[in-house]
């Protein structure tokens, strides 16, 4: 059972010895970090190896925390950079993920699979699969706007840009990603929106 | 930029000022396509709003502690000990010459020629009564606690970094 205990509460008993409530503010944020470190890494084990290191580098810096913001403003920051270095480091070895020929790979995956199925998968498939195709800087502010409780000017400390920047691509992600949920799901995309 | 649909992604997330609300509902009251596309954008914000969040391994929170307890076990001596501590000790030793110089320079009997520096006899210690046999013994005897002490602490600190490493990988198996 998860502690009742806010943030800043279990910080204090962390950074007063009290491991199990690092523990607890772990268990508490380890599906947000890691959804969001899945948006960079696609693999699960890396996802999961992401969102470990951003986890121990919070609680090696943890007494930086200044608490001027939510901590998990302070939390997501550490999780974009952390999977920035780790997509860099990614790409050295092998295609750039925005390179047109991985694109063109990803949607004729896309456009391939089956549409007759449509009815025997939920909604939350069907739109996880079109937020895993596109860049991303995109499926990471669409995450941080709709599952991090994050306002567009938290997103912009998070990600070190400008509110209103954060404004104009997440506007940019939806169209985005609405384009993509109606060529994936075509004539079914009607029952979705 | 469809500044149709920008105007109403801002409409629908409040943050467009209030005399562009004001606007944007007139419109979508009264346009038919604004109507339609206002609809529908909002239906997408609900589809996004309910998006489910992946779940990591059922060992997750485990390696992550086990990864900064066994971080734990690793720090090197530099970082364990508390460099207030050392400072501490390091301003003991300062203020303690410090005083006997300035001491020792107060008694000294300038006026006894130059050259020649005649220290006070009660500041030097009487090394005679120092060596003799219970003092040596004394000393001696909390060499060798401290010795074993010191013995006891490496030895702790040695088996506590070899039950990490095998917490990780006992972690490292339940997770495959």
């Amino acid at each position: 059972m998860q502690s009742k205990l806010s943030d800043i509460e279990l910080i204090e008993q962390t950074l007063a010895g009290d491991q199990s409530a690092y523990a607890d503010l772990v268990k508490r944020h380890q599906r947000f970090v890691f959804t969001l470190a899945m948006r960079f890494a696609k693999t699960r084990e890396d996802a999961e190896e992401i969102a470990q290191d951003c986890f121990i580098k919070a609680y090696r810096s943890l007494d930086s925390f200044q608490r001027q913001s939510k901590f998990t403003t302070w939390l997501y920051s550490i999780v974009y950079t952390t999977a920035m270095t780790a997509l860099r480091k990614k790409r050295v070895d092998t295609d750039s993920i925005d390179d047109e020929n991985t694109y063109i790979q990803i949607e004729n995956q896309s456009s391939g699979y089956d549409v007759n199925n449509a009815e025997n998968k939920s909604r939350s498939f069907y739109l996880n699969q079109a937020i895993a195709q596109l860049l991303p800087d995109d499926a990471a502010i669409i995450t941080l706007f709709y599952k991090g409780e994050q306002s567009l000017e938290e997103i912009g400390q998070a990600l070190g840009i400008e509110a209103n920047t954060v404004k104009v691509k997440l506007f940019r992600a939806r169209q985005r990603l609405k384009e993509r949920l109606e060529r994936n799901l075509k004539h079914e995309v009607n029952e979705l929106i | 930029m469809n500044s149709v649909e920008e105007k109403l992604w801002n409409y629908i997330d409040g943050s467009c000022t209030p005399e562009d609300e004001k606007a944007i509902s007139l419109l979508i009251e009264g346009d038919e396509v604004y109507r339609n596309k206002y609809n529908q954008l909002l239906k997408l914000n609900n589809e996004f709003s309910v998006m489910e969040l992946d779940e990591p391994s059922m060992a997750f929170t485990y390696n992550v502690m086990a990864a900064i307890g066994q971080e734990h076990a690793r720090q090197p001596l530099k970082a364990a000990i508390n460099t207030r501590i050392i400072k501490g000790i390091g301003l003991f030793f300062v203020v303690t010459i410090s005083v006997i110089l300035i001491f020792a320079l107060y008694k000294v009997n300038w006026s006894a020629g130059a050259g020649v520096v005649q220290v006070p006899s009660q500041l030097l210690p009487d090394f005679k009564n120092l060596l003799s046999g219970p003092v040596m013994k004394v000393f001696l005897f909390f060499d060798v606690v401290l010795a074993l002490y010191l013995f006891d602490t490496y030895l702790r600190k040695k088996g506590n970094a070899r039950a990490m490493g095998s917490v990780q990988t006992s972690g490292q198996q339940k997770e495959q």
